[in-house]
């Protein structure tokens, strides 16, 4: 459905325009144009992030504070194996798209832990990316509690979506 | 953020000095490089989006679009210029149909028009930042394609789950930043 629904829509946009008399191309081609000067003021804190991330996962740490966070986890009721991927999630969709790969291929797409980690990657986003490429284009410094509340959420959806695995 | 960023780095970066610190500048170029290769990707898809907003804003679709979801989007988010919200709106309507690469160009251009050259961070723009990262989707299409991939019987039985673990959190985040905004007006 969701393959059928993107070309719909963007073919109901056009023929709405031309019903309108609009004239689309140049429509399209003037915002297309904002696109390269929007990407260049958000690069240096898309690098700066990927650059923390990588760092992070190459050190060996995040798998440390797995090792360390675990009880904790499992105390909540998320399964162990899905810890690192709930850490990196919240920084990096691509790093947690890895992980998310691994686990399929250690103990398959249909097994307990595999449903647990589709969840958790459908249903949460990227915390630290989305606040820091969001914030970059206002004049903001303090964020006062953004990330801490956002992070609240993230928990609360991981231990959702390890219980209402448990009824598939 | 960038207490948290300076944390990340000076702590792996000690990590890697004691284990293998010939890693250390191949990992960082390596993380530069791929996020140069994202930002040219996003350039890509941020013009084609961008792009196809522009025709619906000149043939008045957006604003159409967002009269249905203003009076939530009023509701949650205050008073706000047309323009902002119907930026918000747009944000909000294309991460509920999965189409996050949308959503986001939409998303910044609401943070511009709510940012009022304040050094603070607005409960408005709180707002915004705290749904937009409890990711409100209703068709996790990559999941259910990596899930097809990796030879799973049933690829979309974890759509309703994921459904449920995406709207109860955000539900909270607004409660949240709504309660706790109410009691700092109090104070200040």
């Amino acid at each position: 459905m969701a393959d059928l629904f993107i070309p719909i829509l963007i073919a109901f946009i056009m023929i709405f325009a031309l019903v309108k008399g609009v004239d689309a191309y140049s429509a399209f081609v003037n915002g297309a144009k904002g696109a390269l000067p929007l990407m260049a003021s958000l690069m240096p804190y898309i690098i700066a992030m990927f650059v923390a991330v990588e760092l992070f996962r190459n050190s060996g740490l995040s798998a440390y504070l797995c090792d360390f966070l675990s009880p904790l986890f499992k105390a909540i009721g998320i399964p162990p194996e899905v810890c690192e991927l709930t850490l990196i999630r919240p920084f990096s969709s691509n790093a947690a798209y890895v992980l998310l790969r691994d686990i399929f291929s250690t103990y398959g797409a249909d097994s307990y832990i595999g449903k647990c980690a589709s969840v958790i990657m459908g249903s949460s986003d990227t915390i630290f990316y989305v606040s820091s490429i969001y914030f970059a284009s206002t004049s903001v410094k303090k964020t006062l509690l953004t990330i801490p509340i956002a992070l609240i959420c993230n928990v609360a959806c991981a231990i959702i979506a390890c219980f209402c695995c448990r009824f598939i | 953020m960038s207490k948290i960023w300076i944390a990340m780095i000076i702590s792996s970066l000690c990590a890697l000095a004691i284990f293998s610190p010939s890693q250390v500048v191949g990992t960082m170029m390596e993380a530069a490089k791929m996020g140069v290769t994202m930002c040219i990707e996003f350039i890509g898809i941020y013009a084609v989006w961008m792009g196809i907003m522009q025709v619906m804003d000149d043939c008045k679709l957006s604003h159409k679009l967002s009269k249905i979801l203003s009076r939530p989007v009023q509701y949650i988010f205050g008073k706000t210029d047309a323009e902002t919200e119907k930026n918000i709106c747009l944000n909000i309507a294309s991460n509920i149909i999965g189409i996050g690469s949308a959503a986001t160009p939409y998303g910044i251009k609401a943070m511009q028009g709510l940012d009022k050259g304040d050094k603070r961070a607005t409960r408005a723009m709180i707002m915004l930042v705290v749904i937009n990262s409890t990711g409100i989707q209703l068709l996790p299409t990559t999941v259910i394609g990596m899930r097809a991939m990796a030879g799973s019987i049933s690829p979309s039985c974890i759509l309703w789950p994921t459904i449920v673990s995406t709207f109860i959190p955000t539900i909270l985040g607004i409660l949240l930043v709504a309660v706790i905004y109410r009691r700092r007006k109090k104070n200040g």
